[in-house]
């Protein structure tokens, strides 16, 4: 992002926006500054109230926390979570992957999605690399999401002779597990393309597997 | 005045070489960093630049992490105000419970901890990614940065793809923050955790107790506070005619083809073990075996320094030879070394179910350490290591103990190789 943008959004830093109208406005007078546009017929171009209204529905504006009369008063946390919300959408993000990125951001974890630093371009190589991991399109969606998701455009170099050497007799990494609750205090992890024996006899050699494994389990704990 | 240097020593097992013959020498390579000048020691320590990623997840429920928190606690009380600490917790979820600040306001620091609750699944990468950014936001050119990552559990949300994990830690340990692990019991995932504490530039622990947590936790900080270089490299070049047959400690090679090593503490010496194919010569020469350089990059300072150093053989008459004693140093690290490869051929014997190779493999160490080891029975490393031996043989017939022991192996395979004994 520009640094003509840096200097708009330190100047108004401390305003506050009575009703999504005046926030919106002021939304489109940035954006139409630095020219983010939308190519997707989806996407509106400008926010507009409509819009605003139903990012608030779907969470990816925080509720105002403060009222003047009837009408919700906005802040620059939610002025930053617009640019931001705009921003990504501009990136081809979907809405979903958006508002995890966004929800329960501080304002600057999000200037810092905007590109806007303290020390603006002298940002380090670690951290852009570490923010790139987290809003790179193909990057883990903790939230939504138990598929395993690698990050397929990550430059990748020869693997780890180690690394390689370690994990070859399992590939576990490879797999999708699920945790499921069988009764308080006991989990099991399951891999995605386990399927679980129906006939009788394999059901009780399961059930004795359990069993063993538990009794080995709590055996350990007491040693 | 510039800081001093690594001491390094070369040693052979005997004094003198069987002349006449072609043979392989086993060349121990010890390398002591130096000691921090004492008055100095404690102000000049590197200042750290932590965050402890700490799993929430439902398993890590009870002892866990009351022992969990107990532990960040005591890391708190052992910062400088000059330090940084953040943490970060997470579940399926990621919640920065302290964002980066300084170590100064220790109460409300500890305060904060009294929020965590065990609950949910485990989205390790995110959260590792997150604790990352804690650090990389105050990045300290001359201090320590680091990510500490607990977890009791596998990466089972967001990205859980090993490689790729191991990988990124790699990536971000080039960018300067380092990764170290403690995985907790056992469960979670060795071939995971290791690899990426050994790629992250830190150190891999494991606690099989919870209440080993708090020792597991001094010890990672007082190996912060003492390192004294990184990005640590041998390269060894022997004389015509001889040739480097094999690196027991099985180090990495860079893209120079320079073996890295691990980082240098103060107080901890790394033993490396060199086999080295030695041509033959009359008695009485004397040859210029190898030649050694150790580069490394000392904690205060940006650019790397380098040490040389080298190996001169005698050739004697073998009768003479065969009448010099043994050193022990040189017999006890070449053996602890082969240890540590044999329990990595035992873990992939577990793991292709070969529990008969499996067994031979633990009962052939112990029969060699003993042998080995016989001169040096009061050691106490070689002590810990025969009863760590021998607790594998006990209970190599129980497949209740194997996901424990493959961590044992695991670990202490690692340890062993870089000399952590």
């Amino acid at each position: 992002m520009s640094p003509a943008m840096s200097g708009q959004l330190e100047k108004i830093r401390g305003l506050k926006y009575i009703g999504v109208v005046e926030l919106a406005s002021q939304a489109a007078r940035i954006l139409a500054e630095i020219g983010t546009t939308q190519d997707r017929g989806t996407v509106s171009e400008m926010p507009d109230e409509r819009t605003l209204r139903y990012y608030l529905a779907e969470g990816l504006l925080s509720p105002a926390t403060e009222k003047q009369g009837t009408a919700s008063v906005f802040g620059y946390l939610h002025l930053l979570q617009l640019l931001v919300v705009k921003k990504l959408q501009s990136e081809h993000l979907p809405i979903r992957k958006i508002k995890e990125l966004v929800d329960g951001r501080t304002e600057r974890e999000l200037e810092r999605l905007l590109g806007l630093d303290a020390k603006a371009g002298a940002k380090n190589e670690a951290l852009s690399y570490l923010e790139k991991l987290l809003t790179s399109p193909s990057a883990p969606s903790p939230r939504s999401q138990l598929l395993n998701n690698p990050a397929g455009d990550m430059a990748r170099p020869a693997p780890l002779a180690s690394a390689a050497r370690q994990s070859a007799p399992q590939q576990q990494g490879q797999a999708t597990w699920a945790r499921v609750e069988i009764e308080p205090g006991l989990e099991l992890h399951v891999r995605g393309d386990y399927a679980p024996p129906t006939e009788t006899k394999g059901v009780r050699r399961l059930t004795r597997l359990l069993l063993n494994a538990l009794e080995g389990y709590r055996g350990n704990m007491r040693k | 005045m510039g800081h001093q240097l690594p001491q390094i020593e070369l040693l052979t097992p005997r004094a003198k070489l069987a002349a006449g013959r072609e043979q392989t020498l086993d060349v121990l390579i010890r390398v002591t960093p130096p000691e921090p000048q004492a008055v100095d020691a404690a102000r000049r320590r590197p200042a750290l630049n932590l965050s402890l990623v700490l799993d929430r997840s439902g398993s890590m429920g009870g002892a866990k992490i009351q022992h969990a928190r107990e532990a960040a606690r005591y890391c708190i009380d052992q910062l400088l105000p000059t330090d940084r600490l953040s943490v970060v917790i997470f579940d399926e979820a990621i919640e920065v419970l302290i964002p980066s600040q300084p170590a100064a306001n220790k109460a409300a620091l500890k305060e904060s901890l009294a929020h965590i609750h065990a609950r949910g699944s485990t989205a390790l990468h995110e959260a590792w990614v997150r604790g990352g950014i804690q650090v990389s936001e105050h990045l300290s050119d001359a201090g320590i940065n680091r990510v500490l990552l607990i977890t009791d559990g596998q990466a089972n949300v967001g990205l859980t793809n090993t490689d790729e994990i191991v990988t990124q830690s790699l990536n971000l340990h080039r960018r300067g923050v380092s990764t170290s692990t403690i995985g907790i019991g056992t469960d979670f995932n060795e071939d995971l955790l290791l690899p990426m504490a050994e790629a992250g530039g830190g150190n891999a622990w494991h606690v099989e107790t919870a209440d080993d947590m708090g020792r597991i936790f001094s010890v990672e900080l007082e190996g912060l506070i003492a390192q004294v270089g990184h990005t640590v490299t041998l390269s060894l070049v022997p004389a015509d005619g001889a040739r480097i047959v094999d690196l027991l400690n099985d180090f990495e090679l860079n893209e120079t083809g320079r073996y890295k090593l691990p980082n240098l503490q103060a107080g901890q010496t790394l033993e490396v073990v060199a086999q080295v194919r030695v041509p033959a010569r009359e008695a009485g020469v004397r040859l210029r075996l190898l030649d050694l350089k150790l580069g490394y990059t000392p904690q205060e300072a940006k650019s790397a320094e380098v040490v040389r150093q080298y190996l001169e053989v005698e050739f004697a008459p073998e009768e003479e030879t065969e009448a010099l004693p043994l050193n022990n140093a040189v017999v006890k690290a070449v053996q602890m070394l082969m240890n540590a490869r044999a329990r990595r051929e035992a873990i992939a014997y577990m793991d292709a179910g070969d529990y008969d190779s499996y067994r031979e493999v633990v009962s052939a160490s112990i029969a060699s350490s003993r042998f080995a080891f016989a001169p040096m029975q009061a050691d106490a490393d070689v002590l810990a290591e025969l009863s760590s031996l021998e607790a594998l043989s006990d209970t190599a017939d129980d497949r209740h103990q194997d996901q424990l022991n493959r961590k044992r192996l695991s670990y202490r395979s690692h340890d062993l190789s870089r000399s952590k004994r």
